[in-house]
């Protein structure tokens, strides 16, 4: 049992990653991780909504959708569940950090709109996960995408300092680390089995 | 029908959940703000320059409305700015002096000596570390733009590997001030003609002049010659006092190295 969640969690932040195994959630990868600090911050938010996202809809999953049949309410409920933590994230962050707030700007409520956010509300149903199991799952999904928001800030704080050829500077030196990092990444697939 | 009533009430009982939440997590992490804060921000240039002495735009705001800043604090924004906000607070504006930023180096790449040849990082912070890159002239400009790239109003262009300052948009921020190693950037009262020394060389004359073809040689003429008592000398360079100067332009027509310029607003 706990092997088994072991290898769930390794597997959502390293072997299937959702930013550099199915790309998902580039928009936030791309813009804010300009530096450390935010690229972390924007990281733990999602990761707070990964995980409750994952528990809310696993307990709707299996109560309303497939408990009452009601399959066509799966996106509405899913988009509901995330846009309303979301905006309680919003509120908690503007009122404990103005500072990160602004900082993190129009990405925060974008993370509504998060396509790796509805994946694993959609997912989830998918692999037949247990409760425990699905919370494990949003929470190795959020590490994932925090560590991977860690690595590229780090390197691009890096890059600033780095003599970067003139046609190179800016987007596409992010867009080419981008590249790399996820060819990196591939090196972990077969790791844990087809966890 | 069934299944819409019961997909109807489902939803709703959703829906009507996350409101309950929603509306008690407003409830305990509201923020109040002055609207006025907002109406000042809008005013402010928003470059984020720190010249009033705040981090942001959005500190100087906060600062005006909460801490009772002066209202004609943003050196940027100038007059019309300080009498917006003026405005708004509903109190009487204050005059801001403009002032622009001279940069007291005239030699371009061309006309000065090089040392030797550098290949490090091109910037002038780190130009500056390695006893000034491949300029001759320990005082001059080192021609890599790092206030250019400082400048948030663009008003910094690199001509021939020396700034040229486009004092229309220059608002006197002073971070061009604040960035160069070399300080020969400075901020000074800005009239409509103005005349300046536009070198900062304390060598010998024959020294200077040898590295330099636009360096204040320290010959005494300007101090000669005003009529005003404006000019003066001191290690080995022209110096004219801002206020005393009555721009009448004789310093720059007798200058023979051509250190000494004119500068229209």
């Amino acid at each position: 049992m706990l092997t088994r969640l072991v290898l769930i969690f390794l597997g959502a932040v390293l072997v299937n990653n959702f930013v550099l195994r199915y790309f998902l959630g580039i928009c936030p990868f791309l813009g804010v991780t300009g530096r450390v600090e935010s690229a972390t911050a924007m990281g733990f938010a999602t990761t707070f909504v990964m995980t409750i996202t994952a528990a809310v809809v696993w307990i709707i999953n299996t109560f309303i959708i497939r408990g009452l049949n009601l399959p066509f309410l799966e996106y509405v409920s899913d988009i509901l569940v995330i846009a309303s933590l979301v905006q309680l994230i919003e509120m908690f962050v503007r009122k404990t950090n103005p500072s990160l707030y602004r900082a993190l700007g129009i990405y925060l409520p974008l993370i509504t709109t998060n396509c790796s956010i509805l994946f694993l509300a959609l997912f989830i149903p998918l692999r037949n996960y247990s409760f425990i199991e699905s919370i494990v799952f949003g929470f190795g999904a959020g590490m994932g995408f925090t560590f991977v928001m860690l690595l590229m800030s780090a390197i691009r704080e890096e890059l600033d300092f780095a003599e970067v050829p003139k046609s190179l500077r800016g987007a596409p030196i992010t867009l080419i680390t981008a590249g790399l990092l996820a060819l990196v990444f591939m090196g972990f697939t077969g790791l844990i089995g087809t966890a | 029908m069934s299944l819409v009533l019961l997909a109807i009430t489902s939803m709703g009982a959703l829906s009507a959940f996350f409101a309950i939440m929603l509306s008690v997590a407003h409830n305990k992490f509201k923020v109040e703000e002055d609207p006025r804060v907002e109406r000042i921000l809008a005013e402010l240039p928003g470059a984020n320059c720190g010249a009033c002495g705040f981090a942001s735009c959005r500190a100087l705001a906060e600062a005006i409305v909460k801490e009772g800043a002066p209202t004609n604090a943003c050196v940027a924004g100038g007059n019309k700015v300080a009498e917006k906000i003026s405005q708004i607070m509903g109190v009487e504006s204050e005059a801001v002096e403009r002032k622009v930023a001279f940069v007291r180096c005239g030699a371009g790449k061309s006309q000065k000596e090089t040392k030797a040849t550098y290949r490090g990082v091109e910037t002038c912070r780190a130009a500056n570390l390695v006893m000034g890159a491949d300029s001759a002239c320990s005082y001059g400009c080192l021609g890599f733009g790092d206030c250019e790239r400082e400048c948030p109003f663009n008003a910094i262009k690199m001509v021939d590997g020396l700034p040229q300052v486009d004092f229309s948009r220059c608002t006197g921020c002073g971070r061009c001030v604040n960035v160069c190693p070399r300080n020969i950037i400075v901020l000074e009262k800005f009239d409509d003609v103005n005349y300046r020394v536009k070198c900062l060389s304390l060598d010998k004359g024959k020294k200077a002049r040898e590295i330099c073809q636009k360096s204040c040689i320290a010959c005494g003429r300007c101090v000669k010659f005003c009529p005003y008592e404006a000019c003066w000398l001191e290690n080995n360079l022209a110096h004219i006092d801002p206020i005393n100067c009555q721009s009448c332009g004789i310093c720059y027509s007798v200058c023979p190295t051509g250190a000494i310029v004119e500068v229209k607003g």
